[in-house]
């Protein structure tokens, strides 16, 4: 019955502009969390901030890529800190479970239920055990780039590190993705085993347009 | 060759649709002269898409959408309060229990003490709400809550007791914004006072009653008595009315329409 007069304008502007990138925000916080539950945790929390600091959003920029930010900073310095309190939670209450009464066997279960199997084996769950094994700074370049299309600036901006630094990281987590995609695929039969499409590059190679377009200029100087 | 060299790089950046203009001229004019370079941008370009396809992820569920508006109908509550703040009156000590049950006594205090309904009763109830320090009285109590406590808050109306709201105050019970609402009938007063956001049991001490699905507390408070309730949106309800029974006092607050409508 107390329900509320919004702060009209303010929520207005909000709604349109900000609460329409919610499957965007979603869609980067559940490749950033890995879990559904997470990742609805992660983006209310995100756009409540949001909403707290709306007044200091610049109406000109770009508000995805502020809302992105802000989902990208909550997930490293609260989301983690939960992460690894309810971890220990977990791991209490599995212990205190498998103390109780019979421990079942993950297989086991497995075994019961061949549509679950099927369900939890599906590629999507790939892409995240693939994300898993992927360093948080690359991930995070990965998903801001290809999934929300944010340009090389925009990324630098959000993670606080120069253009050079998103591209070797992009470019290196792509790499890695690629190729644990490839050998799920593989383990599983989707594939067979090849050679990767794309040679590795040469490691020690910068990948950085800054470094090309200085030996560009070298090169036509001289 | 600079752009060989280049290549992953070139590449990256060309897929990314981040070259400068006369770069991406020049690795185009590029691509059609070396089989190597045009081969390896072939492949990144394939790899790329299977990335992006992976990456896919579900929409955000109709659930998370609602949560999502639910907390910033939260969060311009809180905004509204913080307005509203200089409205309120007084703070009292203590939890929110123990301060509700002091603004009660305090409340209760004023009014000489009459065990008898009656024609006295009557007289003294009437007293009590001229001596009241309301903020508000009369036909324009139920406007000036709407406007001054919440927007949408209506008044509970107690169906076929003959209570009437007389008037209001605005308070705050432990930092909780809350309106004091006084009712009164031809033969007995009754006085709610209203608390916002709190916990389910913050008002929950005392012997518990259940209607339908909803919990309704008896509070003790020395030798008062109070009802409470919370209702589900955390709008915590105190009802008393010394002139009357606990049974009496109870038969009246559930046929308030809090519980029949809304």
């Amino acid at each position: 019955m107390l329900a509320v007069r919004p702060n009209q304008p303010k929520r207005t502007a909000f709604e349109r502009q900000a609460l329409v990138h919610t499957d965007a925000l979603f869609g980067a916080a559940y490749r950033l969390t890995r879990n559904a539950r997470d990742a609805e945790d992660l983006v209310q929390d995100a756009l409540l901030r949001a909403y707290r600091f709306w007044d200091s959003f610049q109406q000109d920029s770009n508000c995805k890529a502020w809302l992105l930010r802000i989902v990208t900073n909550t997930f490293i310095n609260e989301y983690q800190r939960k992460k690894r309190s309810r971890e220990v939670l977990d791991a209490a209450s599995a212990e205190q479970d498998a103390t109780d009464g019979v421990l079942v066997h993950a297989e086991a279960n497995d075994k019961r239920s061949p549509e679950k199997v099927l369900m939890h084996h599906s590629v999507s769950d790939d892409v995240q055990r693939a994300l898993e094994s992927l360093p948080d700074d690359f991930r995070t370049a990965v998903i801001l780039c290809d999934m929300q299309g944010l340009s090389y600036k925009e990324i630098a901006d959000i993670m606080e590190c120069p253009v050079g630094t998103v591209m070797s990281r992009l470019f290196r987590g792509r790499k890695l993705l690629a190729s644990a995609l490839r050998e799920f695929a593989v383990a599983e039969g989707y594939v067979k085993p090849s050679t990767p499409t794309t040679p590795p590059a040469d490691g020690d190679k910068p990948i950085d347009l800054e470094t090309y377009r200085a030996a560009k200029a070298r090169e036509s100087k001289s | 060759m600079i752009l060989c060299e280049s290549i992953d790089t070139l590449a990256m950046a060309y897929l990314d649709d981040e070259l400068a203009a006369e770069e991406r001229r020049e690795l185009e004019l590029h691509l059609t002269e070396c089989t190597t370079c045009r081969a390896h941008l072939d492949a990144e370009r394939a790899e790329h898409a299977l990335l992006r396809k992976a990456l896919v992820a579900p929409p955000a569920s109709d659930l998370l959408r609602t949560k999502i508006a639910r907390a910033l109908d939260a969060e311009d509550r809180v905004a509204a309060r913080a307005e509203r703040k200089r409205w309120s009156s007084w703070l009292l000590p203590g939890s929110a229990v123990t301060a509700a049950a002091a603004a009660i006594v305090v409340f209760v205090g004023m009014r000489p003490p009459s065990p008898h309904v009656g024609s006295v009763a009557s007289e003294a109830a009437r007293q009590q709400s001229r001596t009241l320090p309301l903020d508000v009285q009369g036909a324009s109590t139920a406007p000036w809550v709407k406007e001054h406590f919440a927007p949408e808050f209506i008044p509970p109306v107690f169906l076929g007791t003959g209570l009437s709201l007389k008037g209001s105050r605005l308070t705050a019970v432990y930092g909780h914004d809350a309106v004091l609402l006084a009712y009164q009938a031809d033969s007995f007063a009754l006085t709610a006072l209203v608390v916002r956001d709190v916990g389910d049991d913050d008002l929950g001490e005392g012997s518990e009653f259940q209607l339908g699905n909803r919990t309704l507390h008896v509070i003790q408070a020395k030798d008062r008595v109070a009802i409470s309730y919370v209702a589900p949106d955390h709008t915590g309800y105190m009802f008393f009315a010394p002139e009357l029974t606990v049974d009496e006092l109870l038969q009246i607050v559930v046929a308030s329409d809090l519980f029949q409508h809304r």
